[in-house]
């Protein structure tokens, strides 16, 4: 299985993710009332292995975060992954729900909100623009230290994982999260003939 | 085929399906909400949902069917919240974890531009219940765990123990052991055993050991072990051998416990003070108790006795002081020429007694006759000549000691009567 991408494939996979993420930000706002701010995407492809390094290069090893999973199926299927300081998380719930002291299922059911906002749209775009359907599952969330994200176990099961990862700032609000689009083997070569798809519809 | 009654697929489902407006205004309600809510189709449809269920979260509602019609993808609640979007009762009577049905629920866009979504309610209290006894069970085993890791803290700074493999290599050790023998656990983990050698114990003992716990049973005794740097710390060590699944010699497990100052008050109390010989208290016990159990492996031994000739002499003419030193002398010309499993003790004044083990009487006549040889050649100070003579006899199987004692006795009166520095056998 060819699950390499060459440097055209990567350049249109790079446009596909500005836009979805440009539509994921006018839906928070247009949504959520909230301005947010998202990172170009950086997409990585690499062994599976490398998925815990990543992640924890971003976070702080001693605290805890909100992490919401939510799968999509469809020709390009995978998971998104959603990782929230318990800081942030705080805040959005107090943002969404308008109370000053939120429960623990206020903030989870908030955290579900914006998970599913954004990987509603990032994903729906991205698969609008390669012309494929997709559905999403229901999302759901824990609260767990920094070493148990992600299992090492799990993850291992595949060979390469596409890695599209972002930062999302609520500036006003001093929310911030990193944002993860997750796919695997099959799945990478399917997004690959879709990409190559497409590129011949625009440049014949 | 195209569906002509959405109406009767909706009903004919095992979920609760509902379609709201984004006013929460109900448009369709189907059978199984019907039955499950206890409120009829007539009831709700034309009414909006606030109505009926007011303490509904009208704003987080609101919120989710319009990112649902916008976003033309559903939007879902926490699968796991404890507060329930309609409350529905649970039946279930054998188990009562869950009074309240627990739900997934979805809302899908339906016809967008109406503002129209359906609310779909799964019901996932089966699964959420095993999340909640699996989440209980972890929690147990969480605790347990850390008791586990508690109690072993306890031990590791409380008990000496070592875990070897089956060639004896330390793969383990506790930091109460490290402490004890002065090494650091990182320099012994993957030696062998055998550095805490410390050469004051007997090779025979060693050999028992190892056939012991080879034969799959614990050993237990008293060893002195050497330290990191160079002292030497007497245990009581009791050495388990560690089975396998199936039954095979896995490892060896020993746990020591301190026994040094024992040893020390033990030595003090049997060991005369001048001469650093074992005492007349010690000799007896010995002798007593090989009489009284009458082993055949101990009876075989024959007793001498020995006196230092003119001893008096030497007191008055040289003082007490070297009259000590021929006494030291003397005692260490006897440790030097005999064997280590041969008894020797200060009898009292300046007379020794020694049992020689497992010899007969010629041999032993031969052995004293090179001590008494030893005694003759060596000089107290550098200068001064002594003598000794010696009485010998074989102890007889069920005799009485003092009979012993007696005959050893009259051979020493015999050899001091009849000039001294000889060896009378009786």
């Amino acid at each position: 299985m060819n699950i390499e991408f060459n440097e055209d494939q990567i350049d249109a996979l790079k446009e596909f993710m500005n836009v979805s993420i440009g539509a994921a930000t006018a839906n928070l706002a247009n949504l959520l009332g909230a301005f947010a701010t998202m990172h170009i995407p950086r997409i990585d492809i690499c062994d599976s292995d490398k998925l815990i390094p990543k992640v924890n290069a971003t976070i702080d090893l001693t605290s805890m975060y909100y992490v919401t999973k939510q799968l999509f199926t469809g020709k390009f299927g995978g998971e998104c992954m959603f990782v929230m300081s318990e800081g942030s998380a705080q805040n959005l719930g107090k943002h969404l729900y308008d109370i000053e002291n939120c429960t623990d299922d206020d903030v989870n059911d908030a955290v579900i909100e914006l998970t599913n906002i954004l990987t509603s749209t990032i994903v729906s775009r991205l698969t609008q623009e390669l012309d494929t359907g997709v559905q999403f599952f229901v999302p759901s969330s824990q609260f767990v230290d920094a070493h148990s994200i992600i299992n090492i176990n799990d993850v291992t099961h595949y060979s390469k994982i596409i890695i599209i990862s972002t930062i999302l700032e609520f500036k006003d609000q001093q929310i911030n999260s990193s944002i993860y689009i997750l796919t695997k083997d099959e799945a990478i070569e399917s997004l690959k003939m879709l990409i190559d798809k497409k590129i011949e519809e625009i440049y014949g | 085929m195209e569906l002509q009654c959405q109406d009767i697929l909706l009903d004919s489902l095992e979920n609760g399906h509902m379609i709201v407006d984004d006013k929460f205004i109900v448009s369709f309600w189907n059978r199984w909400l019907s039955i499950n809510t206890q409120i009829s189709k007539e009831e709700i449809i034309g009414r909006s949902l606030e109505e009926i269920y007011p303490d509904l979260n009208y704003k987080v509602l609101g919120r989710k069917i319009k990112t649902a019609l916008a976003l033309g993808t559903p939007s879902f609640y926490d699968t796991n919240s404890s507060t329930k979007f309609i409350s529905i009762n649970r039946n279930k009577v054998t188990t009562s974890s869950l009074t309240f049905m627990q739900q997934q629920v979805t809302i899908s866009p339906y016809i967008v531009s109406e503002n129209k979504v359906m609310i779909s309610i799964y019901d996932i209290s089966e699964l959420y219940e095993t999340k909640l006894s699996l989440k209980k069970e972890i929690e147990k085993v969480n605790k347990l765990n850390d008791k586990l890791e508690s109690d072993q803290e306890i031990i590791d700074k409380n008990i000496m123990m070592m875990k070897t493999s089956l060639n004896g290599v330390i793969i383990d050790v506790s930091t109460l052991f490290c402490e004890f023998f002065e090494y650091k656990k990182e320099d012994i983990i993957g030696q062998n055993a055998s550095i805490f050698k410390s050469g004051n114990v007997a090779e025979a003992t060693y050999k028992e050991l190892w056939e012991t716990i080879k034969s799959k049973k614990p050993w237990s005794g008293e060893v002195k072990n050497k330290t990191a740097s160079g002292g030497a710390k007497w245990v009581q060590s009791r050495i388990t051998p560690i089975l396998d699944e199936n039954g095979a010699l896995f490892e060896f497990h020993a746990v020591y416990h301190d026994i040094t100052n024992e040893k020390l008050l033990e030595e003090l109390y049997i060991t005369d003070s001048l001469t650093k010989l074992y005492n007349r208290a010690y000799f007896d016990k010995v002798i007593g108790s090989i009489a009284k159990h009458q082993r055949k492996a101990d009876t075989d031994f024959v007793l001498a006795i020995t006196d230092v000739d003119h001893f008096k002499s030497i007191n008055d003419t040289y003082g007490h002081q070297v009259g000590d030193e021929a006494l030291i002398s003397v005692a260490n010309t006897l440790k030097n020429s005999l064997r280590e499993n041969d008894i020797i003790a200060r009898w009292g004044g300046e007379e020794f007694v020694i049992m020689l083990k497992n010899v007969t009487l010629d041999e032993a006549k031969m052995i004293i006759e090179k001590v008494r040889k030893s005694v003759e050649n060596s000089k107290v100070n550098n200068t001064i000549s002594v003598t000794a003579s010696f009485g010998l006899t074989k102890y007889n199987l069920g005799e009485d000691t003092h009979r012993t004692f007696k005959r050893v006795d009259d051979a020493l009166y015999e050899a001091k009567k009849s000039g001294r520095n000889r060896i009378v056998v009786k």
